[in-house]
């Protein structure tokens, strides 16, 4: 080897210009974008809740139905900007028995959620999630989040952030066309 | 290479080749549940934050990994299991700590291959002081420089 010493700069050169490549390309990119929530696909795990009203909710008393889950508190700003379209899809299906909206609130303490659920007309089952357990069994990293189950039981869809009624309304049609 | 050289140069590396070891032999007697459970949430990120671990976190989420960590630490599941399972549930991005494969190996072996081309490169411009040529007045040189300080 001539120069030993111009080839160590070129191949420092080389390294230095590779692990710029590498880098520029994780620019910008957000590592939790592509992670698809560890559920879809799986069955929802197996709770036992009790509602502001007193009634039990479990993974068992909603077998058969097309359901959503929407994991929510009184204080997240999202949360009361996805309200409107909750109380329509509500509304709308209201009558229906093989549709069910369940709010699981998240990172909120009954107190202060029950009276906002009452002012606001949530008339869904609402369930504290106060162990935190039902939002670490889920996967969430937030909310809103809300999960679609099929009748069947399986996670079907998810979707992170407020839900418009559009969203809703996909989400449940992801839900009823798995069994 | 004479003796004294030979000597420094081993000093050295010896001296290296310690703090290395020193730094990564596992410090402290076995360790109880309590204390895995805690050194594990240091590693897992606090889902509902930017960049913060579930032992420094005081939401509701970081609150029930703390004792879902506890759980299965004292049930005797290995680290490596519980991270799994996070990593399972969460994507990798769970772990503040960089992961010994894909991208990850980017993170730890930078430190090592800038400290190895250091070294080649403080070698080679070593041995190329020392294989430059001392150079001799000759007395044409010196007859010229005495010559100008005579005036």
């Amino acid at each position: 080897m001539r120069h030993p010493a111009r080839w160590a700069t070129l191949a420092v050169g080389v390294v230095v210009a590779c692990l710029a490549v590498l880098l520029a390309s994780q620019v910008n990119t957000n590592p939790t974008a592509d992670e698809q929530n560890h559920l879809v696909g799986k069955q929802i795990p197996s709770f036992t809740a009790r509602t502001f009203n007193g009634q039990t909710v479990s993974a068992a008393s909603l077998e058969g139905k097309a359901v959503l889950v929407n994991f929510w508190n009184s204080w997240c700003i999202p949360c009361q900007e996805e309200l409107p379209a909750l109380k329509a899809f509500e509304q709308e299906h209201a009558g229906d028995p093989t549709v069910e909206l369940v709010g699981v609130l998240r990172d909120d303490t009954t107190q202060a959620a029950r009276p906002y659920a009452a002012a606001e007309g949530m008339t869904w089952d609402l369930v504290n999630d106060a162990s935190g357990n039902l939002s670490l069994d889920f996967g969430t990293r937030g909310q809103p989040e809300t999960y679609a189950i099929s009748p069947a039981g399986v996670v079907v869809g998810t979707e992170f952030g407020p839900a418009s009624t559009h969203d809703l309304d996909t989400l449940l049609a992801a839900a009823r066309t798995r069994s | 290479m004479s003796h004294r050289r030979l000597l420094a140069w081993g000093g050295a590396a010896l001296l290296i080749v310690g703090a290395l070891v020193w730094a990564a032999w596992p410090s402290g007697g076995p360790q109880t549940a309590a204390d895995r459970a805690h050194e594990l949430a240091t590693e897992i990120r606090c889902p509902d934050c930017e960049a913060l671990s579930v032992a420094d976190s005081s939401s509701s989420s970081a609150q029930a990994i703390r004792a879902d960590l506890a759980r299965r630490t004292k049930e005797g599941e290995s680290d490596a299991e519980i991270r799994s399972v996070y990593v399972a549930r969460y994507g990798v991005s769970i772990l503040l700590k960089p992961q010994s494969s894909g991208l990850g190996i980017v993170v730890w072996g930078l430190p090592v291959l800038a400290f190895a081309l250091g070294a080649a490169g403080l070698a080679l411009a070593l041995a190329r002081w020392r294989r430059q040529p001392r150079l001799h007045a000759t007395d044409a040189d010196e007859e010229l420089v005495d010559g100008v300080r005579s005036g």
